[in-house]
């Protein structure tokens, strides 16, 4: 009867001493989520790193990766953020983990505008069966790279697929209204100078932009008509031609400034009153 | 029975504390920190390695821990904290001669040339220094960086031999005699021919546009005013008038900017040979 005992009495002892290096690494993890969350993003990627060197069983190593990850995000440095990332996928040990680490990869890619290799990840998870039951999400971070691509329309209909996401779809049909068309812009003022900056609501540059056509046409005509060959073809291309030319790079340039600010306007609101998850 | 029962303890008791032994990491004690600081070292990661070694400093201050510490600092551009650690290594440490041309180094891409070549004067070219001859190069090469007057050509040359001297016989001439262009003639080109300053300074298109946009104007601000249209004479004559003044502003700042470009290739150059020649000590390797 003894003996047993002796043996419960060490299995215990050996649970302790492998739980105090766990409770290391614990630790370590905690203090590293600390500095994380103080915005001490420099220290946090330290202490990290400092896991993943001595965890040799791997048990943070996933974490460690993600936090450094989104340490890198938060400073701006997408790039190795990516790689963090990449590496957490790498050391996955679920396929939760490996789907969660694919979304942090997207999301940083979101941020930094490679949006061509944000929906391809997107793609892939969508075609990848172990995932099915996470669509909405998918989704979810689809309509978000299509808003940081700036094209709305592809974003209001990705979140019309998930029912929660409403609001979403609603201001991004809302900014698509809003905005002008660039080739009409573009095209009414090639037959009306100045009108596509009146289109684009600059009534200022629209009729000063009308008036300095009207006066070179005036004056390139009248040479022309004074039989001043020379001159007229001098002021046609000198003076008319570069308004009119202006005219119309201005129309194109305004509608696409004011489209801008229409599109900045909708971030900021996702950025600063919009309390879902974001990129 | 008894006897079977305590050599279990005994086993046990031994095996746990080896599992403690084995599993117990204090990622913070020296060791740990030192081994984290190698790792850091060698991946690049210099400014984390910098400051982990430090930590270690404080509790083992050796010469190998302090060579690295300058090494990475200098890697990532922090000269001076560099230079400072490099100049503190004492004669009859084994890293003394690296540490000196390391030094020299980081002074010279501080770009502090005088204190260079005074700290190359001091310790560098005494006849027990191994690494005298780079130490001498190094000193003549910083002449051609800063806008001190030159040795003479002679002495200059005199520490050179070999395949490379014809190239450094350029630098030497080019630093002496500058190809530069002056501003002060391009303004004055334009100003009798308009554009003629462009082309001195290398920009044949603008000078040719200038030269047709300023004439035709002109032209036809005269011809506008012979035939009684003094509005559009006006108005062309301006026209060309700003024409002729941006022109000879342009002139300068073309030569000027031609200034910049030839000095800014003829540093990059140089920068490539001096380092394609190996004049600076090869670094340590402390990632075998």
């Amino acid at each position: 009867m003894k003996i047993p005992i002796a043996f419960f009495l060490s299995l215990i002892v050996f649970s302790t001493a492998n739980l105090f290096a766990q409770n290391e690494f614990a630790k370590e993890f905690i203090f590293a989520t600390k500095l994380y969350n103080e915005e001490n993003y420099y220290d946090a990627v330290t202490e990290c790193k400092r896991l993943v060197f001595f965890d040799s069983d791997s048990q943070y190593v996933f974490k460690a990766y993600i936090l450094m990850g989104k340490s890198y995000k938060m400073g701006g440095k997408f790039s190795d953020a990516i790689l963090n990332f990449t590496n957490a996928e790498l050391n996955a040990k679920t396929s939760g983990e490996v789907f969660e680490s694919k979304i942090e990869i997207i999301r940083a890619n979101i941020l930094r505008r490679t949006t061509d290799r944000a929906l391809q990840l997107l793609d892939d998870l969508d075609k990848n069966g172990n995932f099915s039951s996470r669509t909405d999400e998918i989704n979810y971070w689809r309509g978000w790279t299509y808003i940081f691509a700036e094209r709305w329309k592809e974003a209001a209909s990705s979140f019309s697929k998930i029912d929660s996401c409403e609001q979403l779809q609603q201001l991004c049909m809302q900014v698509e209204k809003d905005k002008y068309s660039v080739t009409f812009a573009n095209l009414i003022s090639h037959f009306i100078p100045g009108a596509g900056q009146i289109y684009t609501g600059n009534y200022v540059s629209g009729f000063l932009s009308l008036g300095w056509n009207i006066l070179a046409g005036y004056v390139t005509i009248n040479s022309f008509a004074a039989d001043r060959i020379f001159d007229g073809l001098v002021e046609l291309n000198f003076f008319w031609l570069r308004f009119y030319n202006g005219n119309i790079q201005n129309a194109q340039k305004f509608a696409l400034y004011e489209n801008q600010k229409i599109s900045n306007k909708a971030l900021n609101y996702l950025q600063f009153q919009y309390n879902g998850t974001k990129p | 029975m008894k006897k079977i029962f305590l050599f279990f303890i005994f086993f046990y008791a031994s095996g746990f504390s080896q599992a403690i032994h084995q599993n117990e990491v204090d990622l913070f004690s020296p060791a740990n920190i030192k081994k984290f600081a190698d790792y850091l070292y060698c991946s690049g990661d210099y400014l984390r390695a910098a400051l982990e070694y430090e930590k270690y400093f404080s509790a083992d201050p050796n010469d190998t821990v302090k060579f690295k510490i300058a090494t990475a600092y200098s890697k990532i551009g922090k000269y001076s904290k560099a230079s400072a650690l490099f100049d503190s290594f004492h004669e009859n440490s084994k890293f003394f001669p690296f540490a000196r041309m390391e030094f020299f180094e980081t002074l010279f891409e501080e770009k502090n040339y005088p204190e260079l070549r005074d700290s190359i004067s001091n310790a560098g070219l005494s006849n027990g220094f191994i690494f005298k001859e780079q130490a001498k190069k190094i000193y003549y090469f910083s002449y051609l960086y800063s806008n001190e007057s030159l040795p003479s050509k002679s002495d200059f040359l005199s520490n050179f031999s070999g395949p490379d001297l014809n190239q450094i016989k350029y630098f030497y001439d080019w630093k002496n005699n500058p190809p530069y262009k002056s501003p002060l003639l391009a303004a004055l080109f334009s100003a009798v021919i308009p554009g003629s300053g462009k082309l001195y300074a290398g920009e044949i298109a603008d000078g040719v546009t200038a030269l047709l946009a300023t004439a035709s104007l002109g032209y036809l601000s005269y011809t506008d005013f012979k035939a009684g249209h003094y509005f559009r004479g006006w108005l062309f004559g301006g026209l060309a008038a700003g024409f002729y003044a941006g022109n000879i502003y342009g002139s300068a700042a073309a030569a000027q900017i031609y200034n910049v470009k030839i000095q800014f290739d003829f540093e990059n150059s140089l920068k490539v040979f001096i380092n394609s020649k190996n004049c600076f000590v090869p670094e340590i390797n402390f990632c075998k």
